[in-house]
């Protein structure tokens, strides 16, 4: 066990590295830093002094290793936007991502299992034919369009909803939260639907399946046969054997709630880490890029860390 | 259902007692900094307008008035006087005096500061009493007042004070979220990227005509966001309004659309220098575009009223020369652009030897200016009638500047807001040879050269006499106009979008003053 946990740690480790190379090498395509920072009548000579000062003209690989050794000490570097720590500045920013991501991934599991139990069990009910067309629209409508589509609808035709932004949000602690305001949680609304629609219709289309496959097994005639109610059949004896499948694509999907925060963070304004992502892209601030993508596999290889290793919890043949 | 419930919305207002509260309103990007000497972009100086002041300003028709300085004038041709306004404080309460002049000047000019090159031509800053400053400078510069206008004034105690006597490019330093100016507004919250609130400073030295008791400005980089958040009146006021909404929002009662001209002029400029072209060899040596009459012939061929009409959708004026009309130096004589004429270009491709035509490479952004790649691929599309046949290249601006200076291209889009709104800044930024050393022509991508403009730029920079001046203009722009150095396009558009209740001033530098704004 301990073996085979020495040997995932640093397997994980390989994997950011490469990470970091990889994203340090795409770096020279995303365009140079230079022109932004500079204004218009800069001359060669500041473009120069700032290239070296900055270590842009050194071979990305140095670079890299810089970011490197920096990062071991805990410094990631200083914004090359905003003249800022990007510790400091990805702190800032983290609470309203996760805290959207929280609210879409709650939206989009418990509306996604009740929507699934219903369509399965009234499989050919007229709602559950209209609820299953409305997810495939839901599922091929790209994320920024139904963001867009919802800001006209709820902000601008009815008037119910902000369109951008977190509202008002608090302070606690080093942590700024929507959650404890009004217009914070009427913020969270329509970005968290928006980011959450997808993962929804995938476990509502996951737990309505599982539930079809369920339904058909033999324990469930039995039940029926021993006279119970649908109600107990249902919820009791095949909804629990549904939502294994479920809870194990839910907490793998996660990551991708994160990682897929952008667009909805630059629709909505959403002053989040991917909004901030985006804004970097844009300017080429190569500290917060090479921040923000070392974060998100630093995440996404834990969370393959921790599923890796229930696993192994789980099955006692691969503990060798 | 949109009529009942924008009825309602009406109602509901109307029912509500007109109070100023929070001025909102919304930008593409937020201003870097609120230092006024570390970053040189419009976003930046725009917005500390509304905070820190100059010795002169801008009024609403980009002409100039004291400001901090009273009135100013040439010392011979030696240099600027400039004699400062008395009784003006900061918005920390210390006093204006010639010291801070004197101070600012010399963190302007630091290697960190990015606006230095305002100075090049001051060789000395004289004190002569606390609210006399002179500038002297190398030689005679008639538009040095013009070109200071947005050179900001910072207070030398405050400065040095809080450690902030450097301007910080790569790091931070107290002046990068804080601010201390004599302008109408004072800062009372900075959170970079998400909000920047201001408040009137009660102390300042000009009569207030706005009615503002708050503003609050927030960054929306989704233009559709921008215009949904303007359409449900939880912003007052954006800058941009897409192209392609600007007939929705003109529909709509509650809203309008504000257009004016603006400094910047779209242009395509060539590779003058290469021997032969960088994307294809069917041209041979030499490389056609050295030919003034292959470059006449492209700038014929493009038909400006059309780019303007159907991709501009009406918002952007053709223009001859490489500046707007709205600047200072604008040659009103040679207004004229070349005619758009297929069989004159034609023509003047076969005197060439190019009867056949050629192809080549043209590049250009496609997030920088106003519908950049759509123009580009409508002015492929109107060289191949002349049988160019143009391959596009279109990138993201953070990769744009980096392949001009490499010098891949043929062909290349650019546009061109003067920073001093006078007529003598591209002509020195873009026409004139490239000489490092002297600080000229840095951005004349396609190496562009002809002696009589590099002859004329000193005189144009030294001369006194507006008259005189203005002929010297008229030269450069007349042989560059027979030389076809560039093609200039159009001057685009400024497009505000507001609430129906709001009263502004739209000024040709983009900037939003906010000192100017009425809610009614």
């Amino acid at each position: 066990m301990v073996s085979f946990l020495i040997r995932r740690v640093l397997q994980a480790g390989l994997v950011l590295l490469v990470v970091g190379l990889v994203a340090f090498s795409m770096f020279n395509f995303v365009g140079d830093p230079i022109d932004n920072m500079l204004g218009q009548e800069r001359t060669q000579a500041d473009i120069d002094r700032l290239r070296a000062q900055l270590g842009l003209d050194q071979p990305f690989v140095i670079q890299y290793w810089t970011f490197l050794t920096n990062a071991a000490e805990g410094n990631f570097g200083v914004s090359y936007r905003q003249g800022r720590p990007v510790s400091e500045i990805i702190a800032e920013r983290a609470p309203a991502t996760l805290e959207l991501a929280t609210v879409s991934a709650l939206f989009a599991m418990s509306m996604g299992v009740i929507l699934g139990i219903f369509t399965a069990i009234r499989r050919k009910g007229v709602l559950a034919h209209v609820i299953m067309s409305a997810s495939l629209i839901g599922v091929s409508l790209p994320t920024f369009l139904i963001g867009i589509l919802l800001i006209y609808l709820f902000s601008v035709e009815l008037d119910w909803l902000p369109s951008f932004g977190r509202g008002e949000v608090t302070q606690v602690g080093a942590w700024s939260t929507g959650f404890l305001t009004s217009s914070g949680l009427k913020a969270l609304v329509l970005p968290s639907i928006t980011l959450g629609l997808f993962q929804m219709t995938l476990i509502m289309r996951l737990v309505r399946s599982e539930m079809l496959e369920v339904l058909r097994q033999d324990y469930i005639r039995f039940a029926r046969a021993r006279g119970l109610s649908e109600r107990t059949i249902n919820f009791r004896h095949a909804l629990r054997n549904t939502l294994v499948p479920v809870i194990t694509v839910t907490g793998l999907q996660l990551g991708s709630i994160i990682a897929f925060a952008i667009i909805t963070e630059t629709v909505f304004q959403w002053p989040g880490v991917g909004l901030l992502f985006i804004n970097a892209v844009q300017f080429v601030d190569i500290p917060v890029m090479a921040a923000y993508l070392m974060l998100i596999s630093v995440m996404f290889v834990t969370i393959n860390l921790i599923v890796d290793i229930l696993y192994v919890a789980i099955d006692p043949r691969l503990r060798t | 259902m949109r009529r009942i419930i924008s009825a309602t919305v009406v109602a509901l207002l109307a029912a509500q007692p007109v109070s100023a509260e929070t001025f909102r309103w919304a930008g593409k990007t937020d201003p870097q900094t609120m230092d006024p000497h570390a970053v040189n972009s419009a976003p930046v100086l725009g917005f500390l307008n509304n905070v820190y002041e100059g010795l002169m300003r801008r009024d609403q028709n980009m002409q100039i008035e004291g400001a901090l300085a009273t009135h100013w004038e040439p010392i011979g041709s030696e240099g600027w006087r400039f004699h400062l306004r008395e009784g003006v404080t900061f918005q920390n309460g210390s006093p204006f005096t010639a010291a801070d002049v004197l101070f600012s000047y010399k963190r302007a000019t630091l290697p960190q500061s990015d606006v230095a090159s305002w100075f090049a031509s001051v060789a000395d800053v004289k004190i002569i009493d606390d609210y006399t400053v002179e500038f002297h400078t190398v030689a005679p510069n008639p538009i040095f007042p013009d070109t200071i206008t947005n050179f900001m004034i910072m207070d030398q105690e405050w400065t040095e004070a809080n450690d902030a006597a450097v301007p910080a490019k790569d790091a931070e330093n107290y002046a990068t979220r804080h601010a201390n100016g004599t302008g109408a507004f004072k800062v009372v919250d900075r959170q970079p990227d998400l909000k920047t609130v201001v408040e009137p400073f009660a102390d300042w030295w000009d009569e207030a005509t706005h009615n503002i008791t708050r503003a609050e400005y927030t960054p929306i980089q989704n233009p559709a966001t921008a215009v949904a958040a303007l359409l449900s009146g939880e912003v007052d006021m954006i800058n941009p309004v897409p192209t392609q909404d600007v007939a929705r929002l003109s529909h709509n009662a509650d809203v309008k659309v504000l257009e004016d001209i603006e400094a910047r002029v779209i242009m395509f400029g060539f590779s003058n220098q290469a021997d032969t072209l960088k994307y294809t060899d069917d041209a041979g040596e030499p490389n056609p575009f050295k030919d003034p009459r292959v470059r006449m012939a492209v700038n014929h061929a493009i038909n400006v009223d059309a780019i303007v009409q159907t991709i501009m959708r009406g918002s952007a004026q053709p223009v001859s020369q490489l500046v707007s009309p709205a600047m200072r130096g604008y040659s009103e004589k040679l207004a004229d652009r070349p005619a758009y004429d297929l069989d004159k270009a034609r023509a003047l491709l076969a005197e060439a030897g190019y009867a056949d035509g050629f192809s080549f490479g043209l590049k250009c952004p496609n997030n920088r200016y106003i519908n950049d790649e759509a123009v580009c691929q409508a002015a492929v599309g109107m060289l191949a009638q002349i049988g160019l046949d143009v391959e596009l290249e279109a990138m993201p601006v953070s990769n744009y500047w980096g392949e001009l200076r490499a010098g891949n291209f043929d062909m290349y889009m650019l546009g061109w807001s003067p920073g001093s709104f006078d007529a003598e800044h591209p002509i020195r930024f873009l026409v004139t040879t490239p000489d490092p050393e002297k600080k000229l022509g840095s951005w004349n991508f396609g190496g562009f050269s002809n002696d009589k403009i590099d002859a004329l730029l000193p005189q144009i920079q030294s001369e006194i006499d507006d008259t005189k001046r203005q002929a010297l203009l008229d030269d450069s722009v007349k042989i560059l106009q027979d030389e076809a150095g560039y093609v200039p396009m159009y001057v685009q558009a400024l497009l505000w979008g507001a609430r129906e209740n709001v009263d502004l001033v739209q000024r040709a530098d983009n900037f939003f003053i906010l000192r100017w704004v009425t809610v009614n």
